[in-house]
Protein backbone atom coordinates (compact mmCIF):
# COMPACT_ATOMS: atom_id res chain seq x y z
CA UNK A 1 0.00 0.00 0.00
CA UNK A 2 1.14 3.28 -0.79
CA UNK A 3 1.17 6.08 1.88
CA UNK A 4 -0.86 9.20 0.19
CA UNK A 5 -1.55 11.77 2.88
CA UNK A 6 -0.76 12.16 6.68
CA UNK A 7 -1.72 9.94 9.56
CA UNK A 8 -1.24 9.56 12.86
CA UNK A 9 -2.45 6.74 15.57
CA UNK A 10 -1.54 6.01 19.12
CA UNK A 11 -1.21 7.99 22.54
CA UNK A 12 1.35 9.19 24.80
CA UNK A 13 0.21 6.85 27.68
CA UNK A 14 2.90 4.38 29.50
CA UNK A 15 2.99 1.48 27.59
CA UNK A 16 1.55 2.97 24.55
CA UNK A 17 3.21 4.68 21.03
CA UNK A 18 2.70 7.51 18.79
CA UNK A 19 2.97 6.50 14.99
CA UNK A 20 2.92 9.64 12.22
CA UNK A 21 2.85 8.58 8.94
CA UNK A 22 4.21 11.09 5.70
CA UNK A 23 4.18 10.68 2.27
CA UNK A 24 8.04 10.57 1.43
CA UNK A 25 10.11 9.00 -1.59
CA UNK A 26 11.83 6.69 -0.09
CA UNK A 27 10.99 4.66 3.00
CA UNK A 28 12.38 6.22 6.34
CA UNK A 29 12.38 4.94 9.64
CA UNK A 30 13.02 6.79 13.16
CA UNK A 31 11.85 5.67 16.47
CA UNK A 32 12.16 7.32 19.67
CA UNK A 33 11.54 5.25 22.76
CA UNK A 34 11.75 5.61 26.64
CA UNK A 35 13.15 2.08 26.39
CA UNK A 36 15.23 2.30 22.87
CA UNK A 37 18.89 1.02 24.96
CA UNK A 38 16.84 -2.71 25.78
CA UNK A 39 14.39 -3.06 22.78
CA UNK A 40 15.60 -0.50 19.89
CA UNK A 41 16.33 -3.60 16.94
CA UNK A 42 12.98 -5.45 18.58
CA UNK A 43 10.92 -2.64 17.77
CA UNK A 44 12.92 -1.68 14.42
CA UNK A 45 12.17 -5.63 13.48
CA UNK A 46 8.36 -4.93 14.29
CA UNK A 47 8.13 -2.01 12.07
CA UNK A 48 9.30 -3.59 9.66
CA UNK A 49 8.01 -6.33 9.57
CA UNK A 50 4.38 -4.84 9.41
CA UNK A 51 5.23 -2.36 7.13
CA UNK A 52 6.23 -5.42 4.51
CA UNK A 53 3.16 -7.12 5.67
CA UNK A 54 1.75 -4.16 4.02
CA UNK A 55 3.31 -3.58 1.27
CA UNK A 56 4.56 -0.10 2.48
CA UNK A 57 7.72 0.94 0.30
CA UNK A 58 7.90 4.65 0.95
CA UNK A 59 7.02 6.94 3.21
CA UNK A 60 8.62 8.77 6.41
CA UNK A 61 7.86 7.18 9.52
CA UNK A 62 7.93 8.56 13.15
CA UNK A 63 7.32 6.55 16.23
CA UNK A 64 7.75 7.63 19.36
CA UNK A 65 7.31 5.06 21.89
CA UNK A 66 6.85 4.31 25.89
CA UNK A 67 7.23 0.70 25.87
CA UNK A 68 4.80 -0.74 24.26
CA UNK A 69 4.56 -4.54 23.58
CA UNK A 70 4.33 -5.94 20.26
CA UNK A 71 1.09 -6.42 19.52
CA UNK A 72 0.56 -2.35 20.51
CA UNK A 73 2.80 -1.49 17.77
CA UNK A 74 1.02 -3.78 15.64
CA UNK A 75 -1.96 -2.59 15.71
CA UNK A 76 -1.06 1.22 16.11
CA UNK A 77 1.31 1.15 12.75
CA UNK A 78 -1.78 -0.63 11.28
CA UNK A 79 -4.34 1.32 12.15
CA UNK A 80 -1.82 4.83 11.27
CA UNK A 81 -0.96 2.86 7.71
CA UNK A 82 -5.02 2.16 6.92
CA UNK A 83 -5.32 5.97 7.68
CA UNK A 84 -2.78 7.19 5.73
CA UNK A 85 -3.93 5.12 2.43
CA UNK A 86 -7.60 4.91 2.59
CA UNK A 87 -9.16 7.26 -0.28
CA UNK B 1 -12.64 11.64 27.51
CA UNK B 2 -10.84 15.15 26.31
CA UNK B 3 -12.41 17.56 24.81
CA UNK B 4 -12.58 20.94 23.05
CA UNK B 5 -13.20 23.59 24.76
CA UNK B 6 -15.12 26.23 23.56
CA UNK B 7 -18.02 27.70 25.52
CA UNK B 8 -17.96 30.64 28.31
CA UNK B 9 -18.16 28.13 31.27
CA UNK B 10 -15.16 25.57 30.10
CA UNK B 11 -13.35 29.26 29.55
CA UNK B 12 -14.03 30.44 33.12
CA UNK B 13 -13.26 26.90 35.00
CA UNK B 14 -10.02 26.95 32.39
CA UNK B 15 -9.19 30.31 34.16
CA UNK B 16 -9.71 29.07 37.25
CA UNK B 17 -7.63 25.67 37.13
CA UNK B 18 -4.74 27.58 35.53
CA UNK B 19 -4.11 29.84 38.04
CA UNK B 20 -5.18 27.56 41.08
CA UNK B 21 -1.70 26.14 39.46
CA UNK B 22 -0.01 29.18 39.24
CA UNK B 23 -0.35 29.54 35.66
CA UNK B 24 -1.70 32.19 33.32
CA UNK B 25 -4.70 32.50 30.82
CA UNK B 26 -2.16 33.63 27.87
CA UNK B 27 -4.10 34.23 24.72
CA UNK B 28 -4.20 33.78 21.76
CA UNK B 29 -4.25 30.11 21.10
CA UNK B 30 -5.47 27.91 17.95
CA UNK B 31 -6.53 24.88 20.18
CA UNK B 32 -7.84 24.53 23.92
CA UNK B 33 -8.49 20.87 25.40
CA UNK B 34 -9.32 19.73 28.40
CA UNK B 35 -11.01 16.71 30.49
CA UNK B 36 -14.28 17.07 32.80
CA UNK B 37 -15.11 14.42 35.55
CA UNK B 38 -18.13 14.76 36.74
CA UNK B 39 -18.71 18.15 35.02
CA UNK B 40 -15.27 19.98 37.25
CA UNK B 41 -12.41 20.44 34.79
CA UNK B 42 -9.39 18.43 36.00
CA UNK B 43 -7.14 19.20 33.29
CA UNK B 44 -6.05 21.86 30.56
CA UNK B 45 -4.37 21.98 27.33
CA UNK B 46 -3.46 24.48 25.02
CA UNK B 47 -1.59 25.05 22.00
CA UNK B 48 -0.53 28.18 19.80
CA UNK B 49 1.40 27.43 16.45
CA UNK B 50 4.57 24.58 17.47
CA UNK B 51 4.13 25.52 21.01
CA UNK B 52 2.28 23.81 23.86
CA UNK B 53 1.31 25.89 26.77
CA UNK B 54 -1.19 26.36 29.19
CA UNK B 55 -0.87 22.73 30.73
CA UNK B 56 -2.18 22.09 33.90
CA UNK B 57 -3.75 19.21 36.23
CA UNK B 58 -6.15 19.98 38.57
CA UNK B 59 -3.78 19.11 42.10
CA UNK B 60 -6.09 16.20 43.10
CA UNK B 61 -5.50 14.45 39.80
CA UNK B 62 -1.96 14.83 40.05
CA UNK B 63 0.29 11.32 39.49
CA UNK B 64 -1.72 9.72 36.82
CA UNK B 65 -2.52 10.05 33.04
CA UNK B 66 -4.35 13.43 32.46
CA UNK B 67 -1.23 15.12 30.98
CA UNK B 68 -0.33 12.10 28.78
CA UNK B 69 -4.04 12.22 27.46
CA UNK B 70 -4.37 16.50 27.20
CA UNK B 71 -0.69 16.53 25.17
CA UNK B 72 -1.82 13.61 22.83
CA UNK B 73 -5.02 15.32 21.77
CA UNK B 74 -2.79 18.38 21.18
CA UNK B 75 -0.15 16.46 19.59
CA UNK B 76 -2.54 14.33 17.25
CA UNK B 77 -4.92 17.44 16.46
CA UNK B 78 -1.63 19.62 15.76
CA UNK B 79 -0.10 16.89 13.02
CA UNK B 80 -3.39 16.81 11.15
CA UNK B 81 -3.45 21.24 11.29
CA UNK B 82 -0.26 20.49 9.54
CA UNK B 83 2.61 20.85 12.69
CA UNK B 84 5.16 18.23 12.73
CA UNK B 85 7.08 19.29 15.85
CA UNK B 86 5.98 20.55 18.89
CA UNK B 87 8.10 22.60 21.98
CA UNK B 88 6.93 22.98 25.27
CA UNK B 89 8.17 25.54 27.71
CA UNK B 90 7.91 24.17 31.45
CA UNK B 91 10.35 25.07 34.79
CA UNK B 92 13.47 22.54 34.75
CA UNK B 93 11.67 20.82 37.79
CA UNK B 94 8.54 20.17 35.39
CA UNK B 95 10.98 18.82 32.66
CA UNK B 96 11.34 15.12 33.74
CA UNK B 97 7.16 14.90 33.12
CA UNK B 98 7.93 16.11 29.69
CA UNK B 99 10.97 14.03 28.88
CA UNK B 100 8.90 10.45 29.47
CA UNK B 101 6.21 11.46 27.06
CA UNK B 102 9.36 11.60 24.62
CA UNK B 103 9.75 15.57 25.06
CA UNK B 104 14.00 16.14 24.67
CA UNK B 105 15.50 19.23 27.24
CA UNK B 106 16.57 21.71 24.01
CA UNK B 107 17.79 24.16 26.89
CA UNK B 108 17.13 25.51 30.61
CA UNK B 109 18.20 28.60 31.57
CA UNK B 110 17.30 30.17 35.30
CA UNK B 111 13.59 29.07 35.50
CA UNK B 112 12.56 28.09 31.97
CA UNK B 113 13.23 25.29 30.12
CA UNK B 114 12.72 24.36 26.62
CA UNK B 115 11.85 20.81 25.51
CA UNK B 116 10.98 19.74 21.83
CA UNK B 117 8.43 16.50 21.02
CA UNK B 118 10.46 14.15 18.80
CA UNK B 119 13.56 13.95 17.04
CA UNK B 120 13.93 17.89 14.97
CA UNK B 121 16.70 18.74 16.21
CA UNK B 122 18.70 15.89 15.51
CA UNK B 123 17.39 16.09 12.12
CA UNK B 124 18.00 19.52 11.44
CA UNK B 125 21.57 18.99 12.24
CA UNK B 126 22.17 16.20 10.69
CA UNK B 127 21.18 18.19 7.33
CA UNK B 128 24.37 19.61 7.55
CA UNK B 129 26.80 17.11 8.68
CA UNK B 130 28.91 16.86 4.85
CA UNK B 131 29.25 20.74 4.69
CA UNK B 132 31.42 20.56 7.79
CA UNK B 133 34.69 20.27 8.37
CA UNK B 134 36.16 20.39 11.55
CA UNK B 135 38.17 23.38 12.36
CA UNK B 136 38.41 27.16 14.16
CA UNK B 137 34.54 27.75 13.01
CA UNK B 138 32.61 31.06 13.19
CA UNK B 139 29.21 31.82 13.12
CA UNK B 140 26.58 34.49 11.83
CA UNK B 141 23.13 34.43 12.83
CA UNK B 142 21.11 36.81 10.47
CA UNK B 143 17.54 37.97 9.60
CA UNK B 144 19.38 39.78 6.01
CA UNK B 145 15.95 41.34 4.97
CA UNK B 146 17.27 42.33 2.50
CA UNK B 147 20.79 41.13 2.53
CA UNK B 148 23.28 44.45 2.45
CA UNK B 149 26.86 45.87 2.15
CA UNK B 150 26.60 46.08 6.40
CA UNK B 151 25.68 41.89 6.44
CA UNK B 152 28.40 41.86 3.52
CA UNK B 153 31.48 43.64 5.67
CA UNK B 154 30.57 41.79 8.52
CA UNK B 155 30.91 38.17 6.59
CA UNK B 156 33.74 39.38 5.39
CA UNK B 157 35.59 40.21 8.43
CA UNK B 158 34.00 37.18 10.11
CA UNK B 159 35.55 34.48 7.38
CA UNK B 160 38.82 36.32 7.27
CA UNK B 161 39.47 35.31 10.72
CA UNK B 162 38.23 31.95 10.87
CA UNK B 163 38.76 28.21 9.00
CA UNK B 164 35.17 28.01 7.86
CA UNK B 165 32.12 30.72 8.39
CA UNK B 166 28.38 29.71 8.68
CA UNK B 167 26.04 32.20 7.90
CA UNK B 168 22.70 31.28 9.63
CA UNK B 169 19.76 32.71 7.84
CA UNK B 170 17.21 33.19 10.03
CA UNK B 171 13.86 31.02 8.66
CA UNK B 172 11.22 32.47 9.94
CA UNK B 173 8.73 34.07 7.70
CA UNK B 174 8.11 37.50 9.91
CA UNK B 175 10.07 39.54 7.63
CA UNK B 176 9.37 41.85 4.24
CA UNK B 177 11.43 39.26 2.64
CA UNK B 178 10.15 36.18 2.44
CA UNK B 179 12.89 33.37 3.58
CA UNK B 180 13.56 32.07 -0.20
CA UNK B 181 14.19 35.44 -1.06
CA UNK B 182 16.39 36.45 1.38
CA UNK B 183 18.45 33.40 1.53
CA UNK B 184 19.17 33.58 -2.34
CA UNK B 185 20.20 37.00 -1.76
CA UNK B 186 22.72 35.93 0.87
CA UNK B 187 23.71 32.83 -1.48
CA UNK B 188 24.21 35.30 -4.27
CA UNK B 189 25.80 37.87 -2.36
CA UNK B 190 28.38 35.49 -0.70
CA UNK B 191 29.24 33.05 -3.39
CA UNK B 192 32.74 34.44 -4.16
CA UNK B 193 33.82 34.03 -0.45
CA UNK B 194 35.18 30.19 -0.85
CA UNK B 195 35.17 29.40 3.22
CA UNK B 196 31.41 30.87 3.92
CA UNK B 197 28.88 28.52 4.20
CA UNK B 198 24.93 29.45 3.85
CA UNK B 199 22.33 27.53 6.44
CA UNK B 200 18.94 27.93 7.96
CA UNK B 201 18.39 28.34 11.49
CA UNK B 202 14.91 26.25 10.96
CA UNK B 203 13.37 26.98 14.68
CA UNK B 204 16.24 26.59 16.73
CA UNK B 205 17.74 30.20 16.80
CA UNK B 206 15.78 33.36 16.44
CA UNK B 207 12.29 31.85 15.92
CA UNK B 208 9.16 32.77 17.01
CA UNK B 209 9.79 29.92 19.48
CA UNK B 210 13.16 30.51 20.96
CA UNK B 211 13.28 33.94 20.90
CA UNK B 212 9.73 35.49 19.49
CA UNK B 213 9.78 39.03 20.86
CA UNK B 214 12.93 39.64 18.81
CA UNK B 215 10.00 40.08 15.65
CA UNK B 216 8.04 42.57 18.05
CA UNK B 217 10.69 45.99 17.91
CA UNK B 218 11.14 46.99 21.35
CA UNK B 219 9.29 43.71 22.63
CA UNK B 220 8.25 43.18 26.35
CA UNK B 221 10.65 42.33 29.36
CA UNK B 222 9.66 38.48 28.94
CA UNK B 223 12.33 38.90 26.00
CA UNK B 224 15.27 38.74 28.22
CA UNK B 225 14.13 35.46 29.38
CA UNK B 226 13.88 34.17 25.64
CA UNK B 227 17.32 35.86 24.82
CA UNK B 228 19.04 33.84 27.37
CA UNK B 229 17.00 30.40 26.00
CA UNK B 230 17.92 30.98 22.59
CA UNK B 231 21.81 31.87 23.48
CA UNK B 232 21.72 28.49 25.54
CA UNK B 233 20.30 26.22 23.20
CA UNK B 234 22.83 28.07 20.00
CA UNK B 235 26.07 27.76 22.23
CA UNK B 236 25.32 24.06 24.25
CA UNK B 237 23.12 22.38 20.65
CA UNK B 238 24.26 23.73 18.08
CA UNK B 239 27.66 25.52 17.63
CA UNK B 240 29.48 21.87 18.94
CA UNK B 241 27.87 20.40 15.73
CA UNK B 242 29.45 23.13 13.36
CA UNK B 243 32.93 23.23 15.64
CA UNK B 244 31.87 26.97 16.16
CA UNK B 245 34.19 28.64 18.29
CA UNK B 246 33.16 32.12 17.94
CA UNK B 247 29.63 34.27 16.85
CA UNK B 248 30.14 37.03 15.21
CA UNK B 249 27.80 40.13 15.23
CA UNK B 250 27.65 43.68 13.98
CA UNK B 251 27.43 46.54 16.59
CA UNK B 252 23.58 47.57 17.35
CA UNK B 253 23.83 51.47 17.29
CA UNK B 254 19.91 51.65 15.93
CA UNK B 255 17.63 48.96 17.13
CA UNK B 256 16.64 48.57 20.81
CA UNK B 257 15.81 44.50 21.17
CA UNK B 258 19.14 43.83 18.50
CA UNK B 259 21.02 45.85 21.19
CA UNK B 260 19.68 43.79 24.18
CA UNK B 261 20.23 40.43 22.16
CA UNK B 262 24.27 41.66 21.41
CA UNK B 263 24.29 42.69 25.13
CA UNK B 264 23.20 39.24 25.94
CA UNK B 265 25.27 37.62 23.60
CA UNK B 266 28.42 39.24 25.45
CA UNK B 267 27.12 37.81 28.78
CA UNK B 268 25.58 34.44 27.86
CA UNK B 269 28.17 32.52 25.40
CA UNK B 270 31.45 33.41 26.97
CA UNK B 271 31.01 31.42 29.86
CA UNK B 272 29.76 28.15 27.76
CA UNK B 273 32.61 28.51 25.12
CA UNK B 274 31.94 31.00 22.59
CA UNK B 275 33.60 34.09 22.26
CA UNK B 276 31.61 36.81 21.09
CA UNK B 277 33.12 39.45 18.78
CA UNK B 278 31.22 42.45 17.72
CA UNK B 279 32.78 44.00 14.78
CA UNK B 280 31.60 48.02 14.11
CA UNK B 281 29.19 48.69 11.50
CA UNK B 282 29.60 49.90 8.06
CA UNK B 283 28.82 53.44 7.53
CA UNK B 284 27.52 55.00 4.31
CA UNK B 285 27.08 58.91 4.05
CA UNK B 286 27.50 58.95 7.86
CA UNK B 287 25.14 56.34 9.10
CA UNK B 288 25.12 53.03 9.56
CA UNK B 289 23.98 50.42 6.87
CA UNK B 290 21.25 48.39 7.93
CA UNK B 291 18.42 46.53 6.76
CA UNK B 292 15.96 48.90 8.07
CA UNK B 293 17.15 52.07 6.85
CA UNK B 294 16.79 49.85 2.96
CA UNK B 295 13.49 49.01 3.71
CA UNK B 296 12.61 52.49 4.76
CA UNK B 297 13.69 53.74 1.65
CA UNK B 298 12.43 50.76 -1.25
CA UNK B 299 9.10 51.45 0.96
CA UNK B 300 9.23 55.63 0.21
CA UNK B 301 10.56 54.98 -3.25
CA UNK B 302 14.00 56.15 -2.77
CA UNK B 303 15.54 53.58 -5.27
CA UNK B 304 18.38 55.83 -6.14
CA UNK B 305 20.88 55.91 -2.86
CA UNK B 306 19.98 52.47 -2.18
CA UNK B 307 22.92 51.10 -4.72
CA UNK B 308 25.30 52.38 -1.80
CA UNK B 309 23.96 50.52 0.76
CA UNK B 310 23.51 46.55 -0.97
CA UNK B 311 25.60 44.42 -3.28
CA UNK B 312 24.95 44.05 -6.67
CA UNK B 313 23.38 40.59 -6.21
CA UNK B 314 21.05 41.69 -4.08
CA UNK B 315 20.41 45.09 -6.17
CA UNK B 316 19.28 43.10 -9.01
CA UNK B 317 16.99 41.00 -6.99
CA UNK B 318 15.32 43.80 -5.80
CA UNK B 319 14.78 45.69 -9.13
CA UNK B 320 13.44 41.92 -10.55
CA UNK B 321 9.71 41.50 -10.92
CA UNK B 322 9.86 39.20 -8.46
CA UNK B 323 11.51 41.64 -5.76
CA UNK B 324 9.30 44.77 -6.89
CA UNK B 325 6.41 42.62 -5.64
CA UNK B 326 7.87 42.21 -2.77
CA UNK B 327 8.05 46.09 -1.74
CA UNK B 328 6.10 47.72 -3.86
CA UNK B 329 2.64 46.77 -2.38
CA UNK B 330 -0.29 48.82 -3.98
CA UNK B 331 2.01 50.98 -6.00
CA UNK B 332 3.96 52.90 -3.78
CA UNK B 333 5.97 54.44 -6.48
Amino acid sequence: MKIVKKAQAGTMQSSDLMVFLEPAETLNVTIESTVLKQFGPLIRAKVDEVLQKHGVEAGEVRITDRGALDYAIEARLETAIMRATEG
Amino acid sequence: MVTSLLSTDDLTQARALLEATGLQFETPYDDMVGIFEAGRLVAVGARQGRTLKMLAVAPSHQGGTLLDEVVTELVGRGYQEGVDSFFVFTSPALAPNFETLNFHLLAASGKTALLEYGDGLKRYLARFTRLVRPGNNGAIVANCNPFTLGHRYLVEQAAAAVDQLFLFVVREERSLFPFGARMRMVQDGTADLANVTVVDTSWYAISSITFPTYFLKDGDPGGAIQMELDLTLFAQRIAPHFYVKTRFVGSEPLCGTTAAYNEAMHRILPPLGIEVREIERKNADQQPISASRVRDMLLRGELEGIAELVPVSTLDFLLSSEGIKIWDKGGAR
